[in-house]
């Protein structure tokens, strides 16, 4: 599943044609149609509903990304990414509330990006702290040390002491106007929506073009076989703990980005079960595909919400059906993941592969 | 002293419960190479089914069996329906499935039966504690634990005598020559599943007399990975042992790390331990050594 197919009489003359962003001409004009329908079409047209629904597409994305690099793409099995959004997410929180800012970084507002970069790298840090295990063993056991991590950080750290700094107990509150981008205070939801799909098109293309440089090729190597990719040469633990690394800064970053939306942070938002549903929406949206991550967020997220506005209408017969449809949610969660594993293995997109084939080829399919 | 031989005693005694609900992840695991996360769900349900039979009217032994056997049949057609497609698939794609059957399970638990706590009312064991010399034990724990210990008595027998347990265990060591000696593998898998599944909501009936029974019992599910990784993956002594260690080692840190860092560390440290013990002995005490570094 690497290439898409070229028209019938399309062809490469040199290489550079052929690592190109956008090959052809009509990927070109699709490419600024998909601009054009993400920076004006969405914020004009969606009401603050559905942009917000576009804001958790979103923060699903960029929190799966660093999921697909270790699992789709270097092999690392991880159970724990939560753990990671969350501590990008109380770094961030923490400096902007409570480390001394000068006077004039505050006025400027660049208080809360340096605390998102900052926030990357300890998450970054975090990340690798809990990889180093992935030196010795991997597969299984790598799950453990991964699950073990989202324990240590949000169930006991992050819950018993962090949350205790200033006696404030369980959540910190983020007033209106703390968070400010420059002379831009983040307030609300369409301003989330543009810092969401930046940073979206921002770690994507990052993302891919590590994939097609030095380290992502020698990710794939160790992903692949690890025993074959040491004999050819490459640092195996050095490879594995800068993918720790990368996903943990991803991950970091997402946490950051995502105090903007919330009013108030507390361990309640970074559960075991962000780990797991971040996984399931890279096996759902196709493992080792950046577009994989996009379409398997779109479908967890989106999909929810239709069945919850199909739910709704049903409520007010049955008053029980609102409290219900969080376990119907979680139920019907599970039963997806089950159902693509057990039918549609390559997730969705394959089908998209399959599809965008199909129509390039048309009608000479040879 | 008093105190130390108290958390002793408690901590064997939860760790029966711990050990029952291992052996049947490792059986899974030794007979169908499935790394299964799906066990904690897997206690709620069985305990929940034998609430409901027990609050019905049944008597309590009675609403165990009923339970025993709806969970078997349980188990069969969760094998049948999901895992059975999955044989020789990579790894993850097993991790994951499982992990989507717990959200199935949970679902559907907490869908039937509510979030909330629920206890056996009336209460089976007394409420009275045992005094045996100076350490008081209260009921349930030491009923708990015989019902455990009787439990891996029964499992043990039926590997090592009847033949449903031989075929199990021929399927374990060799899969092939087993299957050459004309013995069923998909039933080997399924009856593994149905064992599973009964430990499971034994042990989950158990814990559910301790404290009452909520969604937060199905966190014994976790409990059980530190549990095999201790013990090794596939080792059933060592599942006992993995089980009454994380037991004892919940129970120690309980009494005495408490004091110094506050709040749920209980519930923390069999996962700092695993963690750092994998980091050593990542094949565990008894589990098999595969020769294959990176």
């Amino acid at each position: 599943m690497s290439t898409t197919f070229l028209p019938c009489g399309d062809y490469h003359q040199n290489y550079a044609q052929e690592h190109a962003w956008w090959q052809t001409k009509l990927i070109k004009g699709k490419m600024i149609l998909l601009f054009l329908f993400l920076f004006v079409f969405i914020p004009g047209v969606a009401d603050s509903y559905w942009i917000s629904v576009c804001n958790m597409v979103g923060y699903t994305i960029l929190g799966a990304l660093g999921v697909q690099l270790l699992i789709g793409y270097c092999g690392q099995l991880t159970l724990g990414h939560g753990a990671f959004i969350a501590v990008g997410a109380y770094v961030s929180t923490m400096l902007i509330l409570e480390f001394p800012w000068p006077q004039f970084m505050l006025d400027w507002g660049i208080a809360y990006p340096v605390s998102v970069i900052i926030a990357g790298f300890a998450a970054g840090i975090w990340s690798v702290l809990f990889g180093l295990p992935s030196a010795r063993v991997k597969g299984f056991y790598l799950i453990l040390t991964t699950m073990a991590a989202q324990f240590i950080t949000v169930d006991f750290l992050l819950t018993q002491y962090v949350s205790q700094i200033g006696g404030r107990g369980q959540a910190f509150s983020l007033p209106v106007g703390t968070i400010k981008i420059g002379p831009w205070v983040i307030d609300s939801d369409i301003k989330v929506y543009y810092i969401m799909i930046i940073l979206v098109i921002f770690f994507c293309i990052v993302m891919s073009n590590l994939i097609r440089s030095r380290v992502g090729r020698a990710w794939v190597a160790i992903r692949d076989n690890d025993i074959s990719a040491e004999v050819m040469g490459i640092n195996v633990v050095k490879y594995k703990l800068l993918a720790f690394f990368v996903a943990g800064f991803i991950a970091g970053i997402t946490g950051a980005f995502w105090i903007s939306n919330l009013a108030a942070i507390s361990p309640e938002h970074f559960p075991w079960f962000l780990s797991l549903f971040l996984v399931g929406v890279i096996l759902i949206g196709g493992v080792s595909s950046i577009h994989g991550t996009i379409f398997g967020a779109i479908f967890m997220v989106v999909v929810m919400e239709l069945l919850q506005l199909a739910v709704m209408p049903l409520a007010d017969t049955y008053p029980k059906l609102l409290m219900d449809f969080l376990f119907i949610k979680e139920a019907a969660f599970g039963l997806a993941i089950c159902l693509f594993i057990m039918f549609e293995p390559n997730g969705l997109a394959y089908r998209w592969w399959q599809i965008k084939n199909y129509f390039n080829l048309w009608p000479f399919s040879y | 002293m008093e105190l130390f031989l108290m958390a002793l005693t408690n901590g064997i005694m939860v760790g029966g419960i711990y050990a029952l609900v291992a052996i049947g992840w490792v059986l899974i695991y030794k007979c169908s190479g499935v790394l299964n996360l799906a066990m904690g769900e897997m206690t709620l349900i069985g305990a929940y089914l034998s609430l409901t039979f027990y609050s019905m009217g049944v008597p309590f032994l009675l609403a165990l069996l009923i339970s025993i056997s709806i969970g078997f049949v349980l188990g069969i057609l969760t094998e049948r329906i999901f895992l059975d497609k999955l044989i020789g698939e990579p790894v993850l794609a097993v991790i994951m499935l499982t992990v989507g059957l717990s959200f199935l399970f949970r679902g559907s638990v907490e869908l039937i039966w509510g979030t909330d706590t629920r206890v056996f009312d009336p209460p089976i064991f007394s409420l009275e504690p045992i005094m045996i010399g100076p350490v008081s034990i209260s009921e349930v724990y030491l009923w708990s634990f015989i019902a455990a210990i009787i439990l891996l008595i029964i499992f043990v027998c039926f590997f090592k005598y009847t033949r449903w347990g031989l075929a199990m265990q021929a399927t374990a060591d060799d899969e092939m020559a087993a299957l050459s000696i004309g013995v069923s593998a998909r039933f080997v898998y399924a009856v593994a599943w149905a064992i599973a599944f009964v430990a499971a909501g034994v042990g989950g009936t158990l814990l559910g007399n301790i404290n009452g029974l909520n969604i937060s019992v199905g966190y014994l599910g976790l409990l059980v990975l530190p549990a095999v990784v201790l013990g090794g993956l596939n080792s059933i002594p060592g599942a006992i042992v993995g089980g009454i260690a994380i037991g004892l080692l919940q129970n120690f840190t309980g009494v005495y790390l408490d004091r110094f860092f506050p709040g749920a560390v209980k519930e923390v440290a069999p996962f700092v331990f695993m963690a750092v013990f994998l980091l050593f002995k990542p094949h565990g005490f008894w589990g098999w050594e595969r020769i294959e570094r990176v």
